[in-house]
């Protein structure tokens, strides 16, 4: 016989391939059936024809035992709604969470912008090229030893329409190239040519600039998609500018733009943000020693002093993650904890439940089942539970989507947060996949240690439960890291919430008001709409006070600043310029440290006075020395008539040093009117907006909203975050729970018989309660000492990641482990419930 | 569990399950020797696999179609043990209405197309 070793232990091999059950069964046969056939005659279609057999007949057999297994596993499920129905719970909280955060850090930090070759693409920061004249600009860029194109690009918000009928639109103007470098094509008509420049300020000026590409969004809304819009004008802020061209759908850089029009060059602007494309074979390290360099280079050029900072420059798609980026990385590092601790959980439970099952799987195997068979059952079911779970997990992550949508919306149009991305599915199948594989090991391993014939020894027992006691120590180790992180993001959010702001917003209405291109343009008209509009709602029921200001705090983007000083001497730093109207720091709350408010009179007399924040006093002396002394700059000086608080205005240029001007030309470019009301805001808001209206139909009036709403909004992210964090600890705390009352309700019902024999020998229910509530807190303390450690470690990089996230203090460690602790003894307590139901006599008489 | 009152038509029958019924009938066999069998009847055209033969005989078990006798050493081929079968009642009555099917679309097809002496 040409016994052919190597092809049968080939042979041998492929039998694996068979599910467990077949494969016991037939696998024996099947060999001699091969050896029988290669008696025949070995060759290249023997091969081929077992091929085609296994090719056939392991999927058909794969079928059959699988779909046994799960009509097995229903059956089971059936018997245990509740324990399925958690674990299916917590696995897809955790897996659609995941899933969800990851297509947030999907869209944002992993997908390529929709821009040609957007790896290239650099956002530069404290950098200006120069930018006084299009050619000095244009020079600049055309001799860029790393960069192959650059251009700029500033936006501001406009009015867009004309007579009667307006709405806001966010505006860019850009450098002529702006469009050719990322790449970006016009579905209709065409982007700036270099001519189209200009030179100047303003966002209409008319001149060779006053052309228009507008956003694909607008076109549909404005020209319902007619291609006549070419050539037609649109009015900003009541200037023309003609329409060349329109977006691709979906294009909305900068900042939500529906507008582009060419920009205007001029000495003093600093708004300018400034991106380029690296050359060919710059590397980032390269570009980021060029820019530093080219910073120094042009800097002079601009007449300033040289900054501390030096320029930099980042992937364009960091740049718009920016400050999104950490936050929704600390999420993910929450969210993979929660779902470890899910998985944990119900390995936990299904560790249990195969425990449970012993007799089951003890007869099974008797009947000839084999340990690979019974592996493959208890995989199976881990499979169809992630299954399960990944299903019901999908709501949780289009629900997560939404929600994120909605709070912290992406950066650009293009950039939708989607679980339907070839990406985030195989993420969520791997997640799925993987936690499967995590919490099914567990029960398998167990499976492969079921005896046959009879049950399992003591030590198996006891193996099971320090298996089940070292998952839980294991889930608290993990919820006590999720504790400190909420508690730590939670304290920082209190703290941003709680800080004081320098104004009481609480009762305070604010509107927004437009008079660029509105018959009231001019400095006197603004005056006068501004002065009758206070007249109207200061007459109005319940108003306490009203007045305007050119920015609101926490609100500021780009103020106006200056290097303000005191009696005609040069100020050492920016301070931040505002001008407002009389009575601004009694509507808005202010808090006047010396001196007086500005008044009616002031403005009647034309006074030329200020009010400078305590943060710009201090400089000088105390805030009463200030009083009667001249601020500003060169021979433009005010008289200071008092000395306020400071006021969080959230702008990056100038900290707290602030002067506030008594405006004489109020509402350029907008004016925010600040009402302070008695009684619910809500009642306010619209007499409020009804009474500007009135005023004059023409001039828009938007963004009416409390100051609270302000916060809100302002604060929406860092509350979302915290609520997210919160959450997800408190899910982790309930999951940690119930996996230790499931550990101490089955070790109650193991050993009823034990308890009432020792319950008959004297010891009352209370002791043996009192004692298991110690057998149970123990994995509790075990699990704490490494989850401190960790939780001390994931601190640190909270701190790195959460401005003004501060690492937790001894108190709140401990207060976490007591926490758990204390919420464990509960459940502990409440498993142990039947001991003190123990009927002795029924007990001992099954004795 | 008697799969039996689940399904009762069992019909069509797959060929290698009817080729296997056929050959049982005759008496008890083994797989390599039903594949032997079946290739030889069929002119070598129906050659099942290891497979395929023992992927029907699990299935056939199942139905309770055939089941197993004992193991024991085949006299003709070696001295080592295999695993013999055997046809059931059920299975003969299956094999039976398999036939009395096919006879039926055999008149069929004669009276539609003719059937020539020798094909």
């Amino acid at each position: 016989m040409p016994d052919d070793p190597l092809s049968l232990r080939l042979y041998r091999k492929l039998l694996k391939l068979y599910p467990a059950g077949f494969r016991d069964q037939y696998a024996a046969a099947m060999e001699r059936a091969f050896r029988d056939e290669l008696a025949e005659g070995a060759g290249i279609a023997l091969w081929l024809r077992l091929l085609v057999d296994l090719a056939v007949s392991v999927p058909a057999q794969f079928a059959r035992e699988v779909a046994q297994d799960a009509r097995h596993t229903l059956r089971l499920w059936a018997a245990r709604p509740w324990h399925t129905g958690f674990a299916i719970l917590a696995l897809a909280i955790g897996i659609g969470a995941n899933t969800g955060v990851f297509s947030v850090v999907n869209a944002l930090l992993l997908r390529s912008l929709p821009f040609r070759d957007p790896e290239r693409l650099a956002s530069f920061q404290l950098f200006f090229p120069p930018h006084d004249t299009a050619r000095h600009f244009h020079d600049w860029r055309t001799h860029s030893e790393y960069l192959s194109d650059a251009a700029m690009w500033e936006t501001g918000d406009v009015n867009l329409g004309g007579s009667g009928e307006w709405r806001r639109a966010r505006v860019a103007q850009t450098s002529w190239n702006f469009f050719q470098l990322l790449g970006t094509q016009p579905v209709l008509g065409r982007t700036f040519a270099p001519n189209e420049e200009a030179e100047g300020s303003g966002w209409g000026t008319p001149g060779p600039n006053a052309v228009a590409v507008i956003g694909y969004g607008l076109w549909q809304s404005l020209y319902g998609g007619d291609a006549r819009a070419l050539g037609s004008t649109i009015r900003l802020d009541g200037n023309p500018l003609t329409v060349i061209g329109v977006a691709p759908p979906g294009f909305d850089y900068p900042d939500q733009t529906v507008i582009w029009k060419p920009a205007a060059y001029s000495e003093n602007n600093y708004g300018w943000i400034t991106i380029g494309r690296l050359k060919p074979g710059i590397t980032w390290v390269r570009a980021r020693f060029e820019v530093v360099a080219d910073g120094y280079r042009v800097w002079p050029a601009s007449r300033r002093a040289p900054r501390s900072n030096p320029s930099s420059l980042a992937p364009l798609r960091d740049e718009l993650a920016g400050p999104i980026k950490n936050a929704s990385l600390v999420l993910m590092g929450c969210v993979l904890l929660v779902l470890l601790i899910a998985c944990t959980n119900v390995a936990n439970l299904l560790t249990a439940r195969t425990a449970d099952r012993t007799a089951e799987l003890s007869i099974r195997s008797a009947l000839g089942a084999s340990r690979a068979r019974l592996c493959q059952q208890l995989l199976t079911e881990c499979v169809l539970l992630s299954l399960a779970a990944a299903v019901a997990g999908l709501f949780v992550a289009i629900a997560t989507v939404s929600i994120t949508t909605k709070l912290q919306p992406a950066p650009l149009a293009a950039q939708t947060y989607s679980i339907l991305d070839g990406r985030v599915l195989s993420f969520a199948i791997g997640v799925s996949v993987l936690s499967g594989l995590l919490f099914g090991i567990l029960p398998s391993l167990y499976a492969g240690r079921v005896h046959t014939f009879g049950t399992r020894s003591s030590t198996d027992t006891r193996r099971s439960r320090a298996v089940r006691e070292l998952l839980v120590a294991a889930q608290v180790m993990l919820t006590i890291v999720l504790l400190t992180a909420s508690i730590s993001v939670g304290r920082a959010f209190v703290h941003l919430m709680n800080v004081d702001r320098g104004f009481d917003r609480s009762g305070v209405i604010t509107a927004m008001v437009s008079l660029i291109g509105t018959p009231r343009e001019t400095d006197a008209s603004r005056l006068m709409y501004c002065q009758e509009a206070l007249d109207r709602i200061r007459r109005l029921p319940g108003v306490r006070s009203a007045s305007t200001t050119q920015t609101l705090p926490i609100d500021a983007k780009g103020g106006m600043g200056g290097p303000l000083g005191l009696d005609g001497r040069p100020g050492t730093s920016n301070s931040a310029v505002i001008p407002v109207m009389p009575d601004y720091f009694r509507a808005m709350g202010g808090q006047i440290l010396a001196g007086r408010e500005f008044t009616e009179a002031d403005m009647q007399s034309n006074a030329s006075v200020a009010i400078v924040s305590d943060v710009f006093a201090r400089e000088y002396g105390q805030p009463a020395e200030l009083i009667g002394r001249l601020v500003g700059s060169g021979n433009y000086l005010r008289r200071i008539v008092g000395v306020v608080k400071f006021m969080d205005y959230m702008t990056e240029c100038c900290g707290y040093k602030q002067v506030f001007l008594l405006s004489l030309t109020p509402g350029w470019p907008r004016t925010a009117f600040v009402v302070r009301v008695t009684g619910p805001t809500e009642d306010h808001i619209a007499r409020i907006r009804a009474t500007l209206q009135s005023v004059d139909p023409q001039v828009p009036v938007f963004d009416v909203k409390t100051m609270d709403e302000r916060m809100a909004d302002q604060f929406a992210r860092p509350q979302f975050y915290k609520t997210a964090v919160l959450f997800f600890a408190a899910f982790a705390v309930l999951l940690a729970t119930i996996g230790i009352y499931g550990i101490v309700s089955y070790t109650v019902a193991r050993r009823t018989h034990e308890m009432g024999v020792r319950m008959a020998l004297g010891t009352t229910a209370e002791r043996l309660r009192g004692a298991l509530l110690g057998q149970g807190l123990i994995p509790i303390a075990a699990g704490a000492v490494p989850g401190i450690a960790l939780a001390i470690l994931s601190g640190r990089v909270l701190e790195s990641l959460v401005e003004g996230a501060k690492s937790v203090d001894a108190a709140a460690y401990a207060g976490s482990v007591l926490f758990i602790a204390a919420i464990a003894a509960v459940g502990i307590w409440i498993a142990t419930r039947p001991v003190a139901r123990l009927d002795i006599v029924e007990i001992l008489r099954t004795e | 569990m008697p799969i039996r009152d689940q399904s009762p038509d069992l019909t069509p029958l797959s060929p290698a399950v009817f080729h296997i019924l056929l050959s049982l009938a005759e008496g008890e066999r083994h797989g390599y020797a039903l594949r032997r069998e079946i290739a030889q009847r069929t002119g070598g055209k129906l050659k099942l696999g290891p497979g395929v033969l023992y992927g029907s005989i699990h299935k056939m078990l199942e139905w309770e179609l055939i089941e197993e006798s004992d193991e024991r050493p085949d006299p003709h081929l070696d001295d080592e043990r295999r695993r013999y079968y055997r046809i059931t009642p059920y299975g003969r009555k299956v094999a039976q209405a398999e036939a009395a099917r096919m006879r039926d679309l055999v008149q069929l097809a004669a009276a539609r197309f003719g059937v020539p002496k020798h094909a």
